[in-house]
């Protein structure tokens, strides 16, 4: 069987280069939505909600990057926008030094979406009841590559449901009959099906049990290593964020706080808003007695977010200047992001 | 004397759902006590009984459900024998409960004011005004700030940490002595779960009360109960002191479950892996119903239903093997592992 290298036409990516760009540079993303407000004829926006609110970070190519935050923060619709699922309101989005949403024909766009795809976080809805696996896993290659003969589809098939831990038999059966870590490998499957460069796992686990997490964790990592994949990976759980990624990203109301090597986010965490959510994780171990820093209240409303920095009105540290001045992400030390006006380190 | 003690004492629980596709077992010979003011953790992956267990102790089983056999002996009394009127008597105003959802227990078209009076000033024979009183009182004690202004705002204008402190008030203004929380905290934020999971605790301390806490988060179970039961596929597996079990797990099941979740504190780049997955209650597997997944599993356990095995203080393990294996958690390791992360930072 050919590669299916050999089946791309389209060369956009000739002037990337590896060793010195990251493979996704996300630049002051912003994407809001509206809010309007119905009358008899006319709708008109009332407010925004600023789930992505300038989001800068990058991936480099085969690691794994973690992000992390609580729910409604934007990390979905940040991975939403890198994968052109959405159109963001602001900023840009570059995949090998291309941007994705500059003006492309057809084939430019396929060629992109060939190599950047998305798993979903439920495993329940994200797969079309009424097909087939054969055909549910088929698809990606209908659409990229039509040429293709149906018998080296059905093999290649085969071949992706057999690397994520499934049967041949299992493709004649319907989304219905699997359970919920099976139904996560044929996500898992069809995402890799068209072998992308990048995957961006959106919550991959949190359906699951936990003795099924970590089988699903265990299958990641071995495709990974395997074809040498990138992952974005989206999870609120900081040990899942512990055990799989290169570095991470914690984002808080549409902005990224603290970006670094996963080890540094837990010896030498910066950010205040990072100190927080470590010390808030319950820990399995009963002889663990932690000073716990409480939050008060809640994270405040994407409609109208705090002005300065976002986090400031539940920060231990707040002082005026964060009320007034929003902080800027800053490389406080080598590779080390932070964005507060008082970090720790 | 040891008699009087427990405030709850399952004895054998047999709990049936009768459905189209077959009679579902899903309690199949539980026991488990909860001493007073004590507080109880129940552990285990969904569908494994944690929560018809505590609909089967408030008798608030669907149509379907029956609990066919078994005692729960409250106060001296098995609720099973009760009529109904007096059954009623008990829910709420002797056991409450604390649902996993706080965004559906609470009626959306009521004021909280009317949803808390009503419950107060019927079981604690009082009228409106002081149950109102109450309440308030109450609500200020879970730490909702102006009480007295927001107990006429609607469900829809709290955040979900607030709904379940209003649960959490309203179940703690009856006076209970056994609270059962479902899952209190499995919809929140970490951020927001801490600061729930104290209250909880510290509710608990100040009144005495005897808990049943089901969740499926080990950490919640670690720092929150004094002992604990692990349930797997409709049965107890192993119950003992909180931290005894999570430092020597004597099941196989208990010991996979352990290690099969990524932590802060292990440095591993592979879990341990529980194959397969949880079992359905229709036609459930003979003898031990965890032997399909259990790596020592011999010819016994798929015959035999492993009788409980008591030891040590209050131990108790239904595994046929338990005394011939060594399932030991690695501290050494991981305390070396945590001690090298603390001289770094």
């Amino acid at each position: 069987m050919v590669t299916l290298e050999e089946y791309e036409t389209v060369d956009l990516f000739s002037n990337w280069d590896q060793k010195t760009q990251p493979i996704i540079t996300i630049d002051n993303l912003k994407k809001w939505f509206p809010v309007s407000q119905q009358s008899i004829l006319f709708s008109r926006v009332v407010a925004n909600i600023k789930a992505v609110d300038g989001v800068n970070l990058f991936l480099n190519k085969g690691e794994t990057l973690g992000l992390v935050g609580e729910s409604g923060c934007g990390k979905s619709t940040t991975a939403r926008v890198a994968v052109k699922l959405e159109e963001p309101t602001e900023g840009s989005v570059y995949f090998k030094g291309i941007d994705i949403f500059q003006p492309m024909s057809r084939e430019e766009e396929l060629a992109v979406k060939r190599q950047l795809q998305m798993v979903f976080q439920d495993p329940y809805s994200s797969l079309n009841p009424r097909r087939m696996v054969l055909d549910l896993i088929k698809e990606p290659f209908d659409i990229h590559y039509p040429d293709m003969l149906y018998e080296e589809k059905e093999s290649r098939v085969l071949e992706i449901l057999a690397k994520v831990g499934l049967e041949d038999y299992h493709a004649l059966r319907y989304p219905h009959e699997f359970s919920g870590g099976q139904r996560q490998r044929l996500g898992i499957a069809r995402s890799l099906a068209i072998h992308p460069e990048v995957i961006l796992l959106d919550e991959p686990v949190s359906a699951l049990d936990v003795s099924v997490q970590a089988q699903i964790l265990n299958l990641l990592h071995d495709l990974q290593k395997e074809f040498n994949l990138t992952f974005m990976f989206i999870a609120h759980d900081l040990s899942v964020i512990k055990h799989v990624s290169d570095r991470v990203a914690v984002m808080y109301l549409g902005k990224i706080m603290e970006m670094c090597p996963t080890g540094e986010l837990f010896r030498k965490t910066a950010h205040p808003y990072s100190v927080s959510l470590l010390s808030a994780i319950p820990r399995p171990d009963p002889r663990i007695k932690m000073d716990r820093i409480i939050l008060e209240g809640d994270v405040p409303s994407p409609i109208n977010p705090p002005s300065g920095c976002p986090f400031h009105p539940r920060c231990y540290k707040a002082q005026e200047i964060c009320s007034k001045v929003t902080p800027q992400l800053e490389e406080l030390q080598p590779n080390h992001y932070v964005s507060c006006h008082f970090p720790e380190i | 004397m040891a008699q009087n003690k427990k405030i709850l004492d399952l004895r054998n629980i047999y709990t049936y759902f009768y459905t189209e596709s077959g009679v579902v077992e899903a309690l199949d010979g539980v026991s488990f006590d909860v001493n007073y003011g004590e507080p109880v953790g129940i552990v285990g992956e969904s569908g494994c009984g944690k929560t018809v267990t505590a609909h089967s102790t408030l008798r608030i089983l669907p149509k379907n459900g029956k609990t066919v056999a078994g005692e729960i002996i409250y106060k001296g009394v098995n609720l099973l024998d009760l009529p109904d009127l007096q059954m009623r008597r008990i829910r709420g105003k002797e056991i409450a409960m604390i649902f996993q959802d706080p965004m559906t227990s609470l009626n959306p078209i009521f004021k909280i004011s009317d949803q808390m009076t009503e419950v107060i000033a019927l079981h604690r024979k009082c009228n409106k005004k002081e149950a109102l009183e109450i309440a308030i009182e109450t609500l200020d004690l879970v730490g909702i700030s102006e009480a007295e202004k927001r107990i006429t705002d609607y469900p829809h204008q709290f955040s979900g940490g607030m709904r379940q402190r209003i649960l959490i008030a309203r179940a703690l203004a009856l006076q209970p002595s056994l609270l059962i929380a479902d899952e209190p905290t499995t919809a929140l934020d970490v951020t927001i779960q801490a600061q729930v999971l104290e209250i909880i605790k510290e509710m608990q301390k100040k009144l005495g009360l005897a808990m049943m806490l089901i969740t499926h988060n080990l950490g919640v179970v670690a720092e929150t109960t004094k002992r604990v039961h692990i349930f797997y596929g409709g049965r107890v597996v192993e119950s003992g002191p909180t931290e005894e079990i999570f430092l020597d797990p004597k099941h196989p099941y208990t010991y996979a479950l352990f290690e099969s979740i990524p932590s802060l504190e292990k440095d591993k780049t592979r879990l341990e892996t529980i194959p397969g997955n949880v079992p359905r209650l229709i036609n459930p597997p003979k003898g031990c119903r965890f032997h399909p997944r259990c790596k020592y599993a011999t010819e016994v356990c798929s015959r035999v239903r492993p009788p409980e095995f008591k030891f040590g203080k209050g131990r108790r393990v239904a595994c046929h093997h338990f005394e011939e294996l060594d399932l030991h958690i690695d501290m050494e390791a991981i305390r070396e592992s945590r001690k090298a992360i603390k001289e770094e930072a």
